[in-house]
């Protein structure tokens, strides 16, 4: 019993040591960097800000996050929240088109080489092409913003989802084929499930990338978003803001990667 | 040792099988594929009649076009030429009068030991009501052992387990017809053995009426199991070697079957149908048998 306990003891300190251990080194990359960022600070006299008034800015930033003052004074929360509508409305859309036509290209031949050429041009463009496209289309600039995080949206998604479907394995296959499985079944017993995890995969790439595109968008777009807070920011030559919009845009990035690679894990499987 | 009276000879064996109605026909099958190099004939003019009831084993080497035969039964595979027959009717497709145990279990690997057979019940067997099919998983689970890891997923069973699941899947369809393609290949010797055993089980508590047909290179399972082996000759273009009659009698225990001289008669017997290419290959080694 003393021993066991022992043991449970001695697993339980193995496991805060990693923590801790890992946290240290997480504390040492920090302070590196803003050791540096001090340094390329002082040595432009100044004109870069270093940390210490950006953290300040920032903390003024996050301490009122909610407040409209006219369409050239909102808070950064109202920022943030508008920028992740239209990634969510995007996201959505993109993702409802790209799945089926991943899963069309993915089971046949014909769709395959329908949609594989146009697919293969078009996706090396950069979505922010589109948006005068969007302009002309939808007269709005907000619509024209959810317009090209639709067309970023599609293509992981497209790609990984028929690349998902064309890999089931044969055996899978033959089960189908030889207990008579319907269309249906077929579907959703094999093909989405085995589908899913690539599916997933190609959505945790579209929302990384739509949260990059997102903020030149609305560089381009204007109104509201963080990507025209940081644009603004420039214009009114505030560069602790322009800091601090990084680090926010990058903290909600990490946080959605670690969302979806959370979903990522929860529905992979080994056969 | 004094002749067991139990042991029929070769023509009574053929007395029987010939009582029973038929239940496969191979008719001047061949099978051929396409391939960069050519045509590539994996097995020529194979005729075979099966008979309802009876367990027979194709035997031959590895590549000799024992699997694809079998898939020909299956529907799997279309024969370039001739055809296979049914229960009367030409296959054309797969069909749940065939049950299939595949070399690799194949059981999808999102779905629990139940979720796998109910799927196939689910669509085998039409015209009857969830409740009945819920209950026939549960008989078929409990047959093979398997109820307390019916929730289990295919990644957390042993490899005996999976196989006992896939052979339940295919009794749960009540084919007609059961297809093994190499069932026991992946298991250790210990498993196969009791795994011979419950195949035999599940025979018989469907009175013997299913068609057992298994693809295998292993002689002593062929020999435990069948009423007859069908010795293949190498591939490419594999014919019927040899058709072996076991006349060993049922129930068998397998302790007391290899001591009889009839069973060392046939071990022999295939041992040379077999092997005589592996006494060449292997020459300067002493080769013991």
């Amino acid at each position: 019993m003393d021993k066991s306990n022992q043991q449970l003891g001695a697993t339980a300190l193995k496991v805060v040591t990693y923590r801790t251990g890992r946290f240290l080194y997480f504390l040492l990359g920090m302070s590196f960097m803003l050791i540096i960022w001090h340094i390329s600070s002082l040595s432009t006299d100044g004109e870069l800000p270093g940390p210490i008034q950006t953290f300040s800015v920032f903390y003024d930033l996050v301490s009122h996050p909610f407040f409209d003052y006219g369409p050239n004074d909102k808070g950064i929360g109202n920022q943030l929240l508008s920028s992740l509508e239209r990634v969510t409305k995007g996201f959505i859309i993109g993702s409802i088109i790209a799945i089926p036509l991943g899963l069309i290209m993915g089971s046949s031949t014909l769709g395959m080489n329908l949609l594989n050429p146009m697919v293969q041009v078009l996706r090396p463009v950069s979505p922010l092409a589109w948006f005068p496209i969007g302009l002309v289309a939808f007269q709005s600039a907000h619509t024209s913003t959810v317009f090209v995080i639709i067309i970023t949206s599609l293509w992981p998604t497209l790609i990984n989802t028929a690349f998902g479907v064309s890999t089931i394995p044969q055996d899978h296959k033959n089960v189908a084929k030889a207990f008579g499985f319907s269309t249906f079944k077929y579907i959703t017993k094999v093909m989405l499930p085995y589908t899913l995890p690539h599916i997933i995969t190609g959505l945790r790439l579209s929302v990384g990338i739509a949260w990059m595109v997102i903020v030149a968008a609305e560089m381009l777009s204007g109104g509201v978003g963080i990507g025209f807070f940081v644009w603004d920011s420039w214009n009114a030559l505030s560069l602790e803001k322009v800091f601090s919009a990084i680090l926010i845009i990058g903290l909600v990035g990490f946080v959605l990667d670690k969302s979806f690679k959370s979903l990522q894990t929860r529905y992979s499987y080994d056969s | 040792m004094i002749a067991n009276p139990n042991i029929l000879s070769e023509d009574k064996v053929k007395e029987n099988i010939l009582l029973r109605p038929v239940s496969i026909e191979i008719k001047d099958v061949t099978v051929s594929f396409p391939t960069p190099k050519g045509e590539y004939i994996a097995v020529k003019d194979i005729n075979l009649e099966i008979r309802k009831g009876e367990i027979i084993s194709l035997i031959g080497h590895s590549g000799c076009g024992k699997s694809t035969l079998m898939s020909t039964i299956s529907g799997m595979v279309k024969p370039s030429k001739g055809e296979v027959i049914v229960n009367g009717k030409k296959v054309t497709g797969a069909g749940p009068d065939r049950g299939i145990v595949f070399q690799n279990y194949s059981l999808l690997p999102w779905l629990t030991v139940y979720q796998n057979i109910y799927e196939a019940v689910d669509s085998c067997i039409k015209n009857i009501s969830a409740d009945e099919k819920h209950s026939i998983v549960e008989r078929h689970l409990e047959m093979v052992n398997l109820t307390p890891h019916k929730d289990k997923l295919p990644k957390q069973l042993s490899g005996g387990m999976k196989q006992r699941v896939a052979i339940a899947r295919a009794f749960a369809i009540n084919p007609s017809v059961l297809l093994l393609d190499e069932p026991f290949g992946a298991l250790d010797a210990l498993t196969k053995g009791s795994m011979h055993v419950e195949l035999l089980k599940l025979w018989n508590l469907d009175n013997r009426n299913k068609t057992i047909i298994m693809v295998t290179h292993d002689i002593e399972e062929a020999i435990f199991l069948s009423d007859r082996i069908v010795v293949l000759n190498n591939g490419p273009a594999a014919t019927v070697k040899e058709i072996e009659i076991v006349g060993l009698p049922r129930p068998r225990n397998k302790k007391d079957i290899v001591n009889l001289p009839e069973y060392k008669t046939i071990r022999e017997r295939l041992l040379n149908l077999l092997v005589e290419k592996f006494s060449i290959e292997d020459e300067g080694v002493k080769f013991e048998e």
